[in-house]
């Protein structure tokens, strides 16, 4: 029996592990965006430094009936005293890193004996980080096989591509990777821990944004989401601008449409208050605003995911636990979004579209806002009939953020007429950037939210229980978002436009640490003090120029030369070309809208060399085009399979070649001319003078460009391939581990070497990882 | 096949005791220095041997190239001489350590003594014994790895014992061997008698190897190298009609495509500091790396370039475009040949500096006569009929046929055959992957310096030993 081969798509375990998120999934048939995220923290023991918690753990002291319990709590989504494993892609903490693996292996399966482990492992992992873990993994547990897959090839085999520069640009550091048929031939990083670390990455940006916004009050977190929503971008490179980019101004025409807008929005809000004011006709009413959103978006056509489907805010869903939910939302959320919804819908979109004047891309609007989400720890009185307004205490999934979205249609009909008094001051919006905004966010968002709250109560005596609400669940995220895109419209002015959804705690199935318990707690004693509560509280918050001004060109600057570098560093120069040819950008730091395009710009101005077909036609032709002499051993040697590409013309002309192909970019097998340079001389072979032999000594890169990514992987299309290495190790897992047919010996030994099985480990030791495993 | 795999829950009988050595080999140079592991076909980690300075309070040093990158208040030093030869020691201390520990091992956990959890332990010590354990656990940063080190030829005893001092003390390695680089190119091309002719970045040698010995009378050495050839392209482009700026790649923010001759049309970049002499150098170095891979080329022959009708030969064939990283382009035909001709002959070439000119003696040709000269006639047949060519000016395109050439006529009846290896890692790698090679083998664990060798010799072991 051959050692490979012997596992069902099923059983294999593949983990993708990040500095921040580690994404895992059990089973790699289904080529799915992984089921995990899971952040990659782990937390020492406070009683045995030695041992390692998954969780936040904290001891309370509870008094149920006058005695004191004491009681170890986890709060899964606390990041106090966590010890991050990975840094920069390099791993600063092995035995936590391990001790994470484990969790991670707990969390999606129990079996150890018939579950091969895919691991991907970064390029800054040292080759005795893999040795010890490869022990670890053979020694420690009964995994059968173990692969290590480095991340690039990862991300190739999700491609597919033979050729590929990958560019992973992820939390604190970036990775370029020059592949050239398979084969990791150069590779550099930014952001490598080291005396003096110069981080690079999304975090640049987001502290960038942190820094331009500190006097309004941003912290981290406002920063982060900011970043994550669709207002922020980076603008595309303008290389005659002084500052190499077009930011939008104020002008009279953008100050009329903004006002413009918000009389179309008051209208809008007029009728959602006229139409009858129930409740049950908030979703009717929301639906036309929607349609505006998306044609809006359809409009400015510079993107293509304003509906944060790129965007996804990946550590609050995974922190929130919450992530199949959420997948699930977004999912029907996003049918509901097609074009196939109800006519009447469409009627009065159209009947909106004619009120309304065009709407502004973001890039060119001065202003504008996005909706900010934070979890507050506030105090619930307890005067506030909990159990009513607040319909929480039942601590099942789904029920809760229903019961959040259920307070909100109550609320927005009683909030909006009185807000919309206030409409007129919505005109002057457009100036100055109001500091009261972002100022004291907390109290007034508490004030508001409770209020809300207690008006939703009140108001809506009439409105269902939460109960039969539970069945709609996937309606309700649509309203939500609705509603509260129509009020950011109402009160344009925005003073600290606050709408306190109900606390959605976090607990779902799989927490079964405390949050779970707290309400409960809470109910349970109802008498006791005011009690501490998560409570999620969103807000409008409008940004200005800094939202444009963040994309830090020294950090693309950095990005840009090392891309260079890289590929201008592969030693073998016909490889170039066919790496130019096909970058791509991966990692969810190059999720950051506009960062790609405004990277593959400055690269095409800065460093693309334009042979002036001129040139190439009056001058480079030889009149007398000497006849390569065959000098056997440099015979080029097309060794291109990848489907990409045709076989090599050797006996063209190379500079015929180059000069005929340069005018129209991207003809395949222009990349193709390419020879073993300087391989052993031919005595006296030589004499035909200098145009003989084939050597590729083009200048490069002549183009530039990323490559076509697949389409026929649906859910990876909605999911962006932002992480295709996870995609790739899957796919790369079946073939190490699945394919068990159809093999001729060289594959089977091929397929031998690509992973660590536990007959080799005995026979190798962990050394075995060196040679059986993916990791070049 | 005949191994069934265990029952599941059977644990390995023998947990795995990690005997095996593993060692590291480092191999500096004048432009880059590599290390990695024994064993494979590439060094993991290459640096340039050029690091950045911060002259600003505190000044520090940066390593590799991410840091190389235009900043204020920064300088780009080397910590080697052009003779190939360290200059700083502490500097390449600090590098050294930075690619064997940083790069290549796994990161260091904090010791226990100070982490924090073992405070009580801490008081009950003497304040003198924690320094201690500071002290130990750095100096255990290699301590299961044995280094193999490479050096010129013409290393200085001093800079020797240097080295093993280094290795030992600072890093405790186990064993430590100090290798020449032209033994290892031998090696790594498979041959322990050799004629290596190394065409390095600041240096061209030629030494003879006999059994895997340096002949050390055989030794030649002259700086006609990469940067010399460096130093003839800026001297082509300071002389060109029109003359051609040499705007390295970092100044550039982008630019427009010109017709061939015309002026640069591009914009470029603005530094609100001043940029360091050093730093530009060190990128116009990056432009003129390109220009000798994709323009410069060695005339091949017949005869030398300057030989009556071979000038006028090569300007009837077609030339090679260049572009500059402003956008300037020029098509060179003859020049292309002439800046290189120079190395083969004293008299071609581009006018430079009366320091820099190369003598008759310097030039390659002349280098391998004088080398040949210097041994015993007997070994001659054997040699011609083993060079090995390595270093990476030597990928130079025709470099390999002019030297063919050359030796043709210089050694008529003499059976000349020329080993170059046809992947440009190895040409460029040649001396770490003999190291690599050697590292690995078996018996080669019997030749290292072991630790208590050391300690009983003192430093002078390194040259008793390694001869």
């Amino acid at each position: 029996m051959a050692s490979g081969g012997k596992w069902r798509e099923e059983q294999v375990l593949v983990i993708c592990p990040g500095s921040r998120t580690t994404m895992a999934q059990l089973g790699c048939g289904e080529l799915s965006p992984p089921h995990h995220r899971i952040p990659t923290r782990m937390f020492r023991d406070e009683e045995d430094s030695n041992l390692w918690r998954p969780y936040y753990t904290y001891k309370r002291v509870t008094t149920i009936d006058g005695v004191e319990n004491e009681e170890w709590v986890e709060d899964v989504d606390e990041d106090k005293g966590a010890v991050w494993p990975i840094e920069g892609g390099r791993i600063v903490q092995m035995d936590a890193f391990l001790a994470f693996l484990d969790h991670v292996h707990g969390l999606l399966t129990t079996t150890y004996h018939n579950t091969p482990i895919m691991l991907m492992a970064s390029p800054q992992w040292t080759r005795p980080d893999c040795e010890t873990i490869a022990r670890y993994i053979f020694e420690k547990t009964k995994t059968p096989a173990l692969c290590l897959i480095h991340s690039g090839i990862a991300t190739q085999y999700g491609l597919k591509w033979p050729n590929m520069t990958v560019i992973d640009i992820g939390y604190e550091k970036v990775d370029v990777t020059a592949i050239h048929d398979g084969r990791v031939i150069n590779h550099m990083d930014l952001g490598r821990p080291q005396p003096g670390r110069h981080i690079s990455g999304g975090e640049v940006f987001t502290q960038k944004l942190q820094q331009l916004l500190t006097d309004k009050g941003f912290n981290h977190d406002m920063a982060e989401q900011l970043k994550k929503s669709g207002i922020c971008e980076v603008l595309p490179y303008a290389p005659s601008q002084k500052n190499l980019v077009v930011l939008p101004v104020e002008t009279a025409d953008a100050a009329r449409s903004a006002a413009a807008q918000g009389k179309a929005a008051e209208s809008a809000a007029a009728e959602s208050t006229t139409a009858d004011g129930s409740v049950q006709d908030v979703p009717r009413i929301e639906e036309p605003t929607r349609t505006e959103d998306v044609a809006m978006e359809d409009n400015d056509g510079l993107d293509t995911n304003v509906d944060d489907d790129g965007v996804l805010d990946v550590a609050t869903i995974v922190t929130s636990g919450q992530t199949k939910e959420f997948l699930a939302k977004k999912e029907k959320e996003k049918e509901k979004g097609r074009p196939g919804r109800k006519p009447k819908a469409d009627k009065e979109a159209e009947a909106a579209a004619a009120a309304r004047p065009v709407r502004q891309p973001n890039s060119k609007k001065v202003r504008n806002t996005f909706s900010y989400e934070e979890i507050i720890m506030e105090e619930v009185p307890k005067e506030v009939p909990a159990p009513i307004a607040e319909p929480e205490p039942t601590p099942m999934q789904g029920v809760e953020s229903n019961s959040a979205a259920e307070g909100v249609p109550a609320a927005a009909p009683a909030v909006a007429p009185t807000e919309s008094a206030a409409e007129p001051a919505a005109v002057p919006a457009t100036e100055g950037l109001q500091s009261e905004k972002p100022a004291e966010p907390t109290s007034d968002a508490a004030a508001v939210g409770s209020e809300a709250a207690v008006d939703g109560a009140n108001s809506s005596a009439d409105s269902k229980p939460p109960a039969p609400e539970a069945a709609g669940t996937d309606n309700e995220p649509v309203i939500k978002s609705e509603v509260k895109s129509e009020e950011a419209k109402v009160n344009g002015n925005g003073d600290a436009t606050t709408l306190a959804t109900a606390p959605e705690s976090k607990p779902t199935e799989a927490v079964n640490g405390n949050n779970g318990d707290k309400p409960d707690a809470a109910a349970a004693d109802s008498n006791e003090p005011p009690e501490l509560r998560p409570r999620k509280i969103r807000r409008e918050i409008e940004v200005g120029l800094e939202r444009f001004l963040f994309a830090d060109r020294d950090e693309i600057d950095r990005i840009v030369t090392t891309i260079y570098r890289t590929i201008q560093g592969v030693e073998d120069m016909y490889m170039r070309p066919a790496c130019w040819d096909n970058l791509v950008f991966v990692g969810n730091g190059s999720r950051l809208r506009g960062l790609k395009d405004n990277i593959l710009q400055t690269l095409q101005a800065r460093h693309i060399i334009s042979p002036s077909t001129a040139t190439m036609f009056t001058s480079e032709l030889p009149s007398n085009v000497a006849t390569p002499a065959g000098t056997g051993a440099q015979t080029p040697v097309g060794n291109f399979a990848g489907a990409p590409h045709q076989l090599s013309t050797s006996s063209v002309n190379p500079l015929l070649q180059a000069a005929t192909t340069a005018s129209t970019f991207g003809i395949p097998g222009r990349d193709t001319i390419q020879v073993a340079t300087g391989s052993t001389p031919m005595v006296g072979s030589e004499a035909a003078g200098p145009a003989s032999g084939h050597h590729f000594h083009s200048q490069t890169p002549t183009s530039i460009k990323t490559i076509a990514l697949p389409t026929y992987l649906s859910e990876w299309s909605k999911n962006g391939f932002e992480e295709a290495m996870f995609l790739g190790a899957q796919v790369a897992s079946r073939i190490a581990f699945c394919l068990h047919s159809n093999m001729d010996a060289q594959a089977i030994e091929a397929q031998k070497s690509m992973s660590l099985s536990r007959v080799d480990y005995n026979e190798h030791g962990p050394k075995g990882i060196r040679t059986h495993s993916m990791l070049s | 096949m005949a191994q069934q795999p265990l029952p599941t829950s059977a644990q390995p009988t023998d947990i795995y005791g990690g005997d095996e050595v593993s060692a590291l080999v480092l191999d500096p140079g004048y432009c880059n220095t590599r290390a990695g592991f024994a064993g494979e076909d590439v060094p993991k980690s290459i640096l340039p041997s050029f690091y950045g300075h911060v002259t600003s309070d505190p000044p520090r040093d940066l390593f590799g190239d991410e840091c190389i990158i235009p900043r204020s208040d920064f300088e780009v030093r080397n910590y080697m001489n052009k003779d190939s030869v360290v200059e700083d020691w502490d500097v390449a201390a600090k590098m050294w350590e930075f690619m064997l520990v940083k790069r290549l091992q796994p990161e260091r956990q904090t010791p226990p003594s100070k982490n924090k959890l073992n405070d009580d332990v801490k008081e009950q010590d003497g304040e003198g014994d924690v320094a201690m354990e500071e002290v130990e656990a750095m100096e255990k940063a290699l301590e299961e790895y044995p280094l193999l080190m490479t050096e010129a030829p013409w290393n200085s005893p001093k800079a020797r014992e240097k080295a093993i001092e280094l290795s030992m003390e600072s890093w405790g390695t186990p064993a430590f061997w100090l290798s020449r680089t032209p033994v290892l190119s031998s090696f790594a091309a498979g041959k322990a008698t050799a004629l290596v002719i190394d065409v390095g970045g600041a240096n061209t040698s030629v030494t003879a190897i006999h059994d895997g010995m340096v002949l050390k009378r055989s030794i030649q050495r002259s700086p006609a190298g990469g940067l010399w050839l460096s130093s003839q392209i800026r001297n082509m482009w300071e002389t060109s009609e029109p003359k051609v700026d040499l705007i390295p790649t970092f100044m550039v923010e982008n630019k427009t495509p010109v017709d061939a001759l015309a002026p640069a049309q591009a914009r470029l970049r603005e530094f609100p500091y001043k940029i360091h002499d050093s730093y530009r150098a060190f990128e116009e170095e990056r432009l003129l790396t390109e220009f000798k891979e994709s323009v410069v080329e060695v005339w091949r022959g017949p005869g030398r370039y300057g030989a009556a009708g071979n000038e006028e030969y090569i300007k009837s064939q077609p030339g090679r475009v260049f572009e500059m990283p402003d956008g300037y382009n020029q098509m060179w035909r003859e020049q292309r040949f002439k800046v290189a001709e120079g190395m083969w002959d004293e008299n071609a070439g581009y006018p430079v500096p009366e320091s820099e000119r190369l003598t008759k003696a310097q030039t390659i040709p002349e280098l391998i006569r004088s080398a040949l000269n210097a041994i015993d006639v007997d070994l001659r047949g054997n040699l011609l009929a083993n060079v090995v060519v390595t270093g990476s000016t030597s990928l130079i395109n025709g470099f390999n046929d002019r030297l063919n050439n050359e030796l043709t006529a210089m050694y008529p009846g003499l059976k000349i055959k020329i080993h170059a290896a046809g992947l440009s890692s190895e040409r460029r790698f040649g001396a770490w992957i003999g190291g690599s090679i050697l590292a690995s083998l078996g018996t080669f664990h019997q030749m290292w310096i072991s630790k208590k060798e050391y300690e009983e010799n003192g430093v002078g072991i390194v040259e008793k030993r390694c001869k």
